[in-house]
């Protein structure tokens, strides 16, 4: 399939849909777009925000400032502009990923570039969210933006796109470990060849203390332009004490809208915690390649984070179609798209069964939620299987890899 | 020599506390109206001044209270207006919908279904305002037995322009400030009344309240009692107790005619006057255009309205209204043709599912001039409003110029109320449409009522108009037009609205609830998921990769198959 002939093409398509879809049960679905991405959310926060009303003294809006300030003054938000803002968003991250699997394959292009481009638009979960205008979009396309700069060894352009998708989105603070690997090692496979990571201790204080001052410099740009410090509890306090408790295909809602009250303080602890473990153990043990590290960092995050959206699981399932080498060594593909197609015909069916229809309860939908954490949950460990066991090679016949 | 000393410091003791003695007065008054329906509107009203006695200062409150002495004023009352500094107060506690189409203006404003209180008291920094506000909702709690408690920072508000004092404010050295709260859900009954009456000088014994009969005020269509503490600066603190209660005279009545007696309505008559009382006055509005008789002969009867008063009857009361020249009574089949209120406001909540719906409210102006108005909207946190989808349409055309200026307080999850206070100018005789999207929240298990599936109760929204200043063509006086005959929309054209605030219905919102019974379930269920994730991963990152021959154990089966 030709890059040149394929995105066009399909960009077109979705420009069609998202303007000839437009739904209201779409924009307001709990699966496309949570809390925290919710377009009517940001909107009614630009509302508030032109009529003088801080947004961030009450409890509906929080999303950054910066989106306030970009819809307040540049780009007004309206059904013309931003369907083709949101393609656009896409588009561009489509287009990152072809450039990411290029430099990861040295290939100026490839035969593969045009199905990666299409794999990322025509993902389901990535299409419906972003009819959806949910602002998990834009951090999808800053999430590769900042790996392609990664990839492409441009430093600074990559920690500027991880701060601002940081501010955005403030679980995604724990990529910052492996781009800054990625920064230092760059972007080809050694899945197959692992080696040890040799990287410079200074470069690498030099990028975290750039990350740090990018990110800083957000910070500081987001409370001037929303007059105070008001807007940190409703956006990163959000993430981290969910006070919002609109059902999403995660796993917090449920939980903590079930919890007793003297335990709350407590599992917040452990389920913020729970997604730090990860990042030291991954990138030790796939220090030989750091955008392996990173998709699967991604991947635990869009599982396990506090307000997902569809689009970020389909991000994780998009991105596999950058690792081709590691499916011969895939443990049970079939399960988990299976698991995949059940969960994904389940959610929206017990989501309508229980808050429109109201003949199903809360626990159709938190079943199918389970089945969505195991769906993503096996890729996930499938995935980290097979990019273990690919340094193993071929299989040789009489012989078995297993774990010691 | 022993005795004179003592005589002398007693009457020194008397002399100093009674400078903190004032004059108090008591007077009690009754009336009673025939509506449209057939129906009696009755108004109790217990008012007790303490004359030239000043609210208590708020920066006093570290200090220890002058003693209080009252002979009349309800001591229990007293206590808590003083421990908590409270200016001017008011509690409701209604039962039912006052419907305004067909009874008009109550003689009351506060008609709001279930309770509303609301205080205005002095900032200070002695005793936060917050604190006194929670410690004067928890004491009337206590003194009427009702779960005034549950107005918490979940229901408080301070809708300041909207809740004007109806007293005078003393001048404290910080300024007063408005804290409001209703609660929907709370409904009014005999264990209230008790307390109500117990704060009576009289008790419900002699005089007016007498006629107090729980068994028929509970019976009634609509009934409610409210306190009002104001402070008058030429008066002294005024505490008014008063009992509003709408009577079905018809349905009570063996050959449904809707007359009425005091025995009929309230089961009691009045055997004697209550002493304490200054003056004990009832007041009967009289029908027009209809023949009546009433009996016994009013004491005075002027402007419609005959006047009683209790202390001329010795041999007990009963005031009866008849109608001599009706069978039955015939309910009016049409609304009226002139509209009772000069304004008619509905409030509607739409929508199929329970994660969002629609906030309809439609104001009518009744009235040939333009008004300007106040909404104000108290909504508990799990309703919260789409701001950018409020519509504003007069006859299907979009009018947002209509929107003046608007107060917004965002509400803040699990914690403080939206307090939405639009000023809203309304054409004359013209309905205008206010629409806006609203989403319900979802709650912890925990902060579902007990019967959560029959949904929350939603405080009632009041329409508040705005004293208007007339248009500018139309200030000089028509004295200039030529002839008399002044067209007659032009002559009601320039009156004032009434300007009593106006309460829609309570709303019931239906929110998701989770499953109940789930707790243990969904921690047990997360978990286990949370824990294979990790458990795999870290299995896969941990343990060493090795590769087994298997081989040998396979040739060496083939070789006993050959």
């Amino acid at each position: 399939m030709d890059y040149h002939y394929v995105l066009p093409v399909v960009v077109a398509g979705r420009l069609l849909i998202s303007y000839s879809l437009h739904s209201d049960a779409l924009l307001h679905n709990h699966q496309l777009s949570s809390p925290p991405t919710s377009y009517s959310r940001l909107q009614e926060g630009v509302y508030l925000f032109k009529n003088a009303i801080n947004p961030y003294s009450g409890g509906l809006f929080h999303h950054s400032p910066l989106l306030l300030s970009l819809f307040s003054t540049v780009i007004p938000l309206s059904s013309a502009i931003s369907p083709a803002l949101w393609t656009l968003c896409d588009t561009l991250g489509a287009h990152c990923m072809v450039s990411i699997w290029r430099a990861r394959s040295k290939l100026e292009s490839s035969r593969r570039d045009g199905l990666i481009a299409a794999l990322y638009l025509l993902n389901p979960y990535i299409l419906l969210s972003s009819l959806a205008l949910s602002t998990s979009t834009f951090e999808n396309a800053l999430y590769l933006l900042s790996l392609s700069f990664a990839s492409q060894g441009s430093s600074s352009q990559a920690l500027l796109c991880l701060a601002i998708l940081t501010h955005l989105s403030l679980p995604s603070a724990l990529l910052a470990a492996p781009i800054v690997m990625l920064l230092i090692s760059g972007p080809e496979s050694y899945l197959a060849s692992p080696k040890a990571f040799t990287g410079d201790a200074r470069k690498a204080t030099r990028l975290c203390a750039e990350y740090l001052v990018y990110a800083l410099s957000l910070t500081m740009i987001s409370t001037v332009i929303s007059d105070g410090w008001t807007w940190v509890p409703k956006t990163w306090g959000a993430s981290l004490l969910l006070p919002d408790l609109t059902p999403n295909p995660g796993l917090w809602w449920y939980f903590f809208t079930e919890m007793f009250d003297h335990f709350r303080p407590f599992f917040l602890v452990v389920f913020s915690a729970h997604l730090v473990i990860y990042v030291a153990p991954l990138c030790i043990k796939f220090q030989h390649d750091p955008l392996y590290v990173t998709f699967l960092l991604q991947g635990i995050l869009a599982t396990f984070k506090p307000y997902p959206t569809l689009a970020d699981p389909g991000l994780f399932l998009s991105t596999i179609a950058l690792f081709p080498e590691t499916y011969p060594y895939l443990r049970h593909p079939i399960v988990t798209v299976l698991l995949h197609v059940h969960a994904s015909l389940l959610l929206p069916l017990f989501h309508h069964l229980w808050l429109g229809q109201g003949s199903g309860n809360a626990n159709f939908f938190y079943a199918s939620t389970l089945v969505f954490g195991m769906a993503n949950g096996a890729a996930l460990i499938d995935c980290a299987w097979a990019g273990l066991r690919i340094a193993f090679g071929e299989k040789v016949p009489g012989h078995e890899v297993v774990q010691k | 020599m022993v005795k004179s000393t003592l005589a002398a410091a007693i009457s020194v003791w008397l002399v100093l506390t009674s400078a903190h003695c004032h004059p108090e007065r008591f007077s009690e008054h009754l009336s009673l109206k025939s509506l449209r329906d057939g129906r009696v509107a009755t108004r109790f009203s217990f008012k007790t001044v303490v004359q030239d006695a000043v609210p208590r200062a708020p920066d006093s409150l570290a200090d220890e209270d002058d003693a209080q002495h009252y002979t009349l004023f309800p001591l229990s009352l007293g206590q808590i207006l003083r421990s908590y500094a409270v200016t001017e107060m008011h509690l409701t506690l209604n039962s039912g919908r006052w419907d305004y189409t067909r009874w008009g203006y109550p003689e009351e404003a506060g008609v709001a279904t279930g309770a509303e209180l609301w205080a205005w008291m002095g900032d200070s920094e002695t005793v936060s305002l917050d604190e006194r506000w929670k410690g004067l909702r928890n004491a009337l709690a206590g003194l009427f037995c009702a779960s005034l408690g549950s107005l918490d920072e979940r229901r408080t508000t301070s809708p300041s322009h909207s809740f004007k004092p109806e007293g005078h404010l003393p001048k404290y050295s910080q300024p007063h400030r408005l804290r409001h709260a209703t609660l929907p859900s709370e409904n009014v009954c005999t264990e209230n009344l008790t307390p109500f009456l117990k704060l009576l000088p009289c008790k419900s014994s002699s005089g007016i309240a007498s006629l107090l009969n729980p068994h028929k005020l509970f019976d009634a269509d609509w009934h409610g009692m409210a306190i009002h503490v104001t402070w008058d600066k030429n008066e002294g603190v005024v505490v008014e107790l008063s009992f509003q209660a709408v009577f079905d005279s018809v349905r009570t009545n063996f050959f449904r005619k809707r007359d009425w007696s005091f025995e009929h309505l309230f089961g009691r008559k009045i055997v004697q006057h209550c002493t304490a009382a200054v003056a004990s006055v009832i007041e009967v509005d009289l029908p027009v255009d209809v023949a009546y008789s009433i009996s016994p002969e009013p004491s005075s009867a002027l402007n419609g309205i005959a006047k009683y008063d209790v202390s001329a009857f010795s041999g007990g009361l009963d005031v009866s209204l008849k109608w001599p020249g009706e069978e039955a009574f015939a309910y009016p089949l049409h609304p009226p043709t002139q509209p009772l209120t000069d304004f008619t406001i509905t409030r509607v909540l739409t929508g199929p599912t329970q994660s969002r719906g629609q906030l309809s409210i439609s104001i009518t102006n009744n009235l040939p001039d333009e008004a300007t108005v106040l909404y104000v909207e108290t909504m508990p946190w799990f309703v919260q409003f789409y701001l950018h989808t409020m519509r504003l349409t007069v006859d299907r055309r979009q009018r947002d110029d209509l929107l003046s200026s608007l107060s917004y307080t965002l509400p803040i999850a699990h914690g403080r109320p939206t307090l939405f206070e639009p000023r809203l100018r309304l054409p004359p005789n013209s309905t205008v449409a206010l629409t806006m999207e609203v989403v319900k929240s979802f709650l912890q298990y925990t902060e579902h009522p007990p019967d959560a599936q029959r949904g929350w109760d939603l405080p009632p929204a009041v329409l508040v108009p705005l004293r208007t200043t007339r248009p500018s063509n139309s200030t000089t006086p028509n004295v200039s037009t030529t002839s008399d005959a002044t067209p007659l929309t032009q002559s009601l054209g320039h009156r004032q609205p009434n300007l009593q605030r106006i309460y829609t219905r309570n709303l019931l919102v239906d929110l998701a609830t989770p499953d109940f019974s789930m707790p243990y379930n969904v921690i047990i269920m997360s978990s286990t998921l949370i824990a294979l994730a990790f458990g795999m991963l870290f299995n896969l990152l941990t343990r060493k990769f090795v590769l087994v021959n298997v081989a040998p154990r396979v040739v060496a089966a083939e070789a006993v198959s050959k």
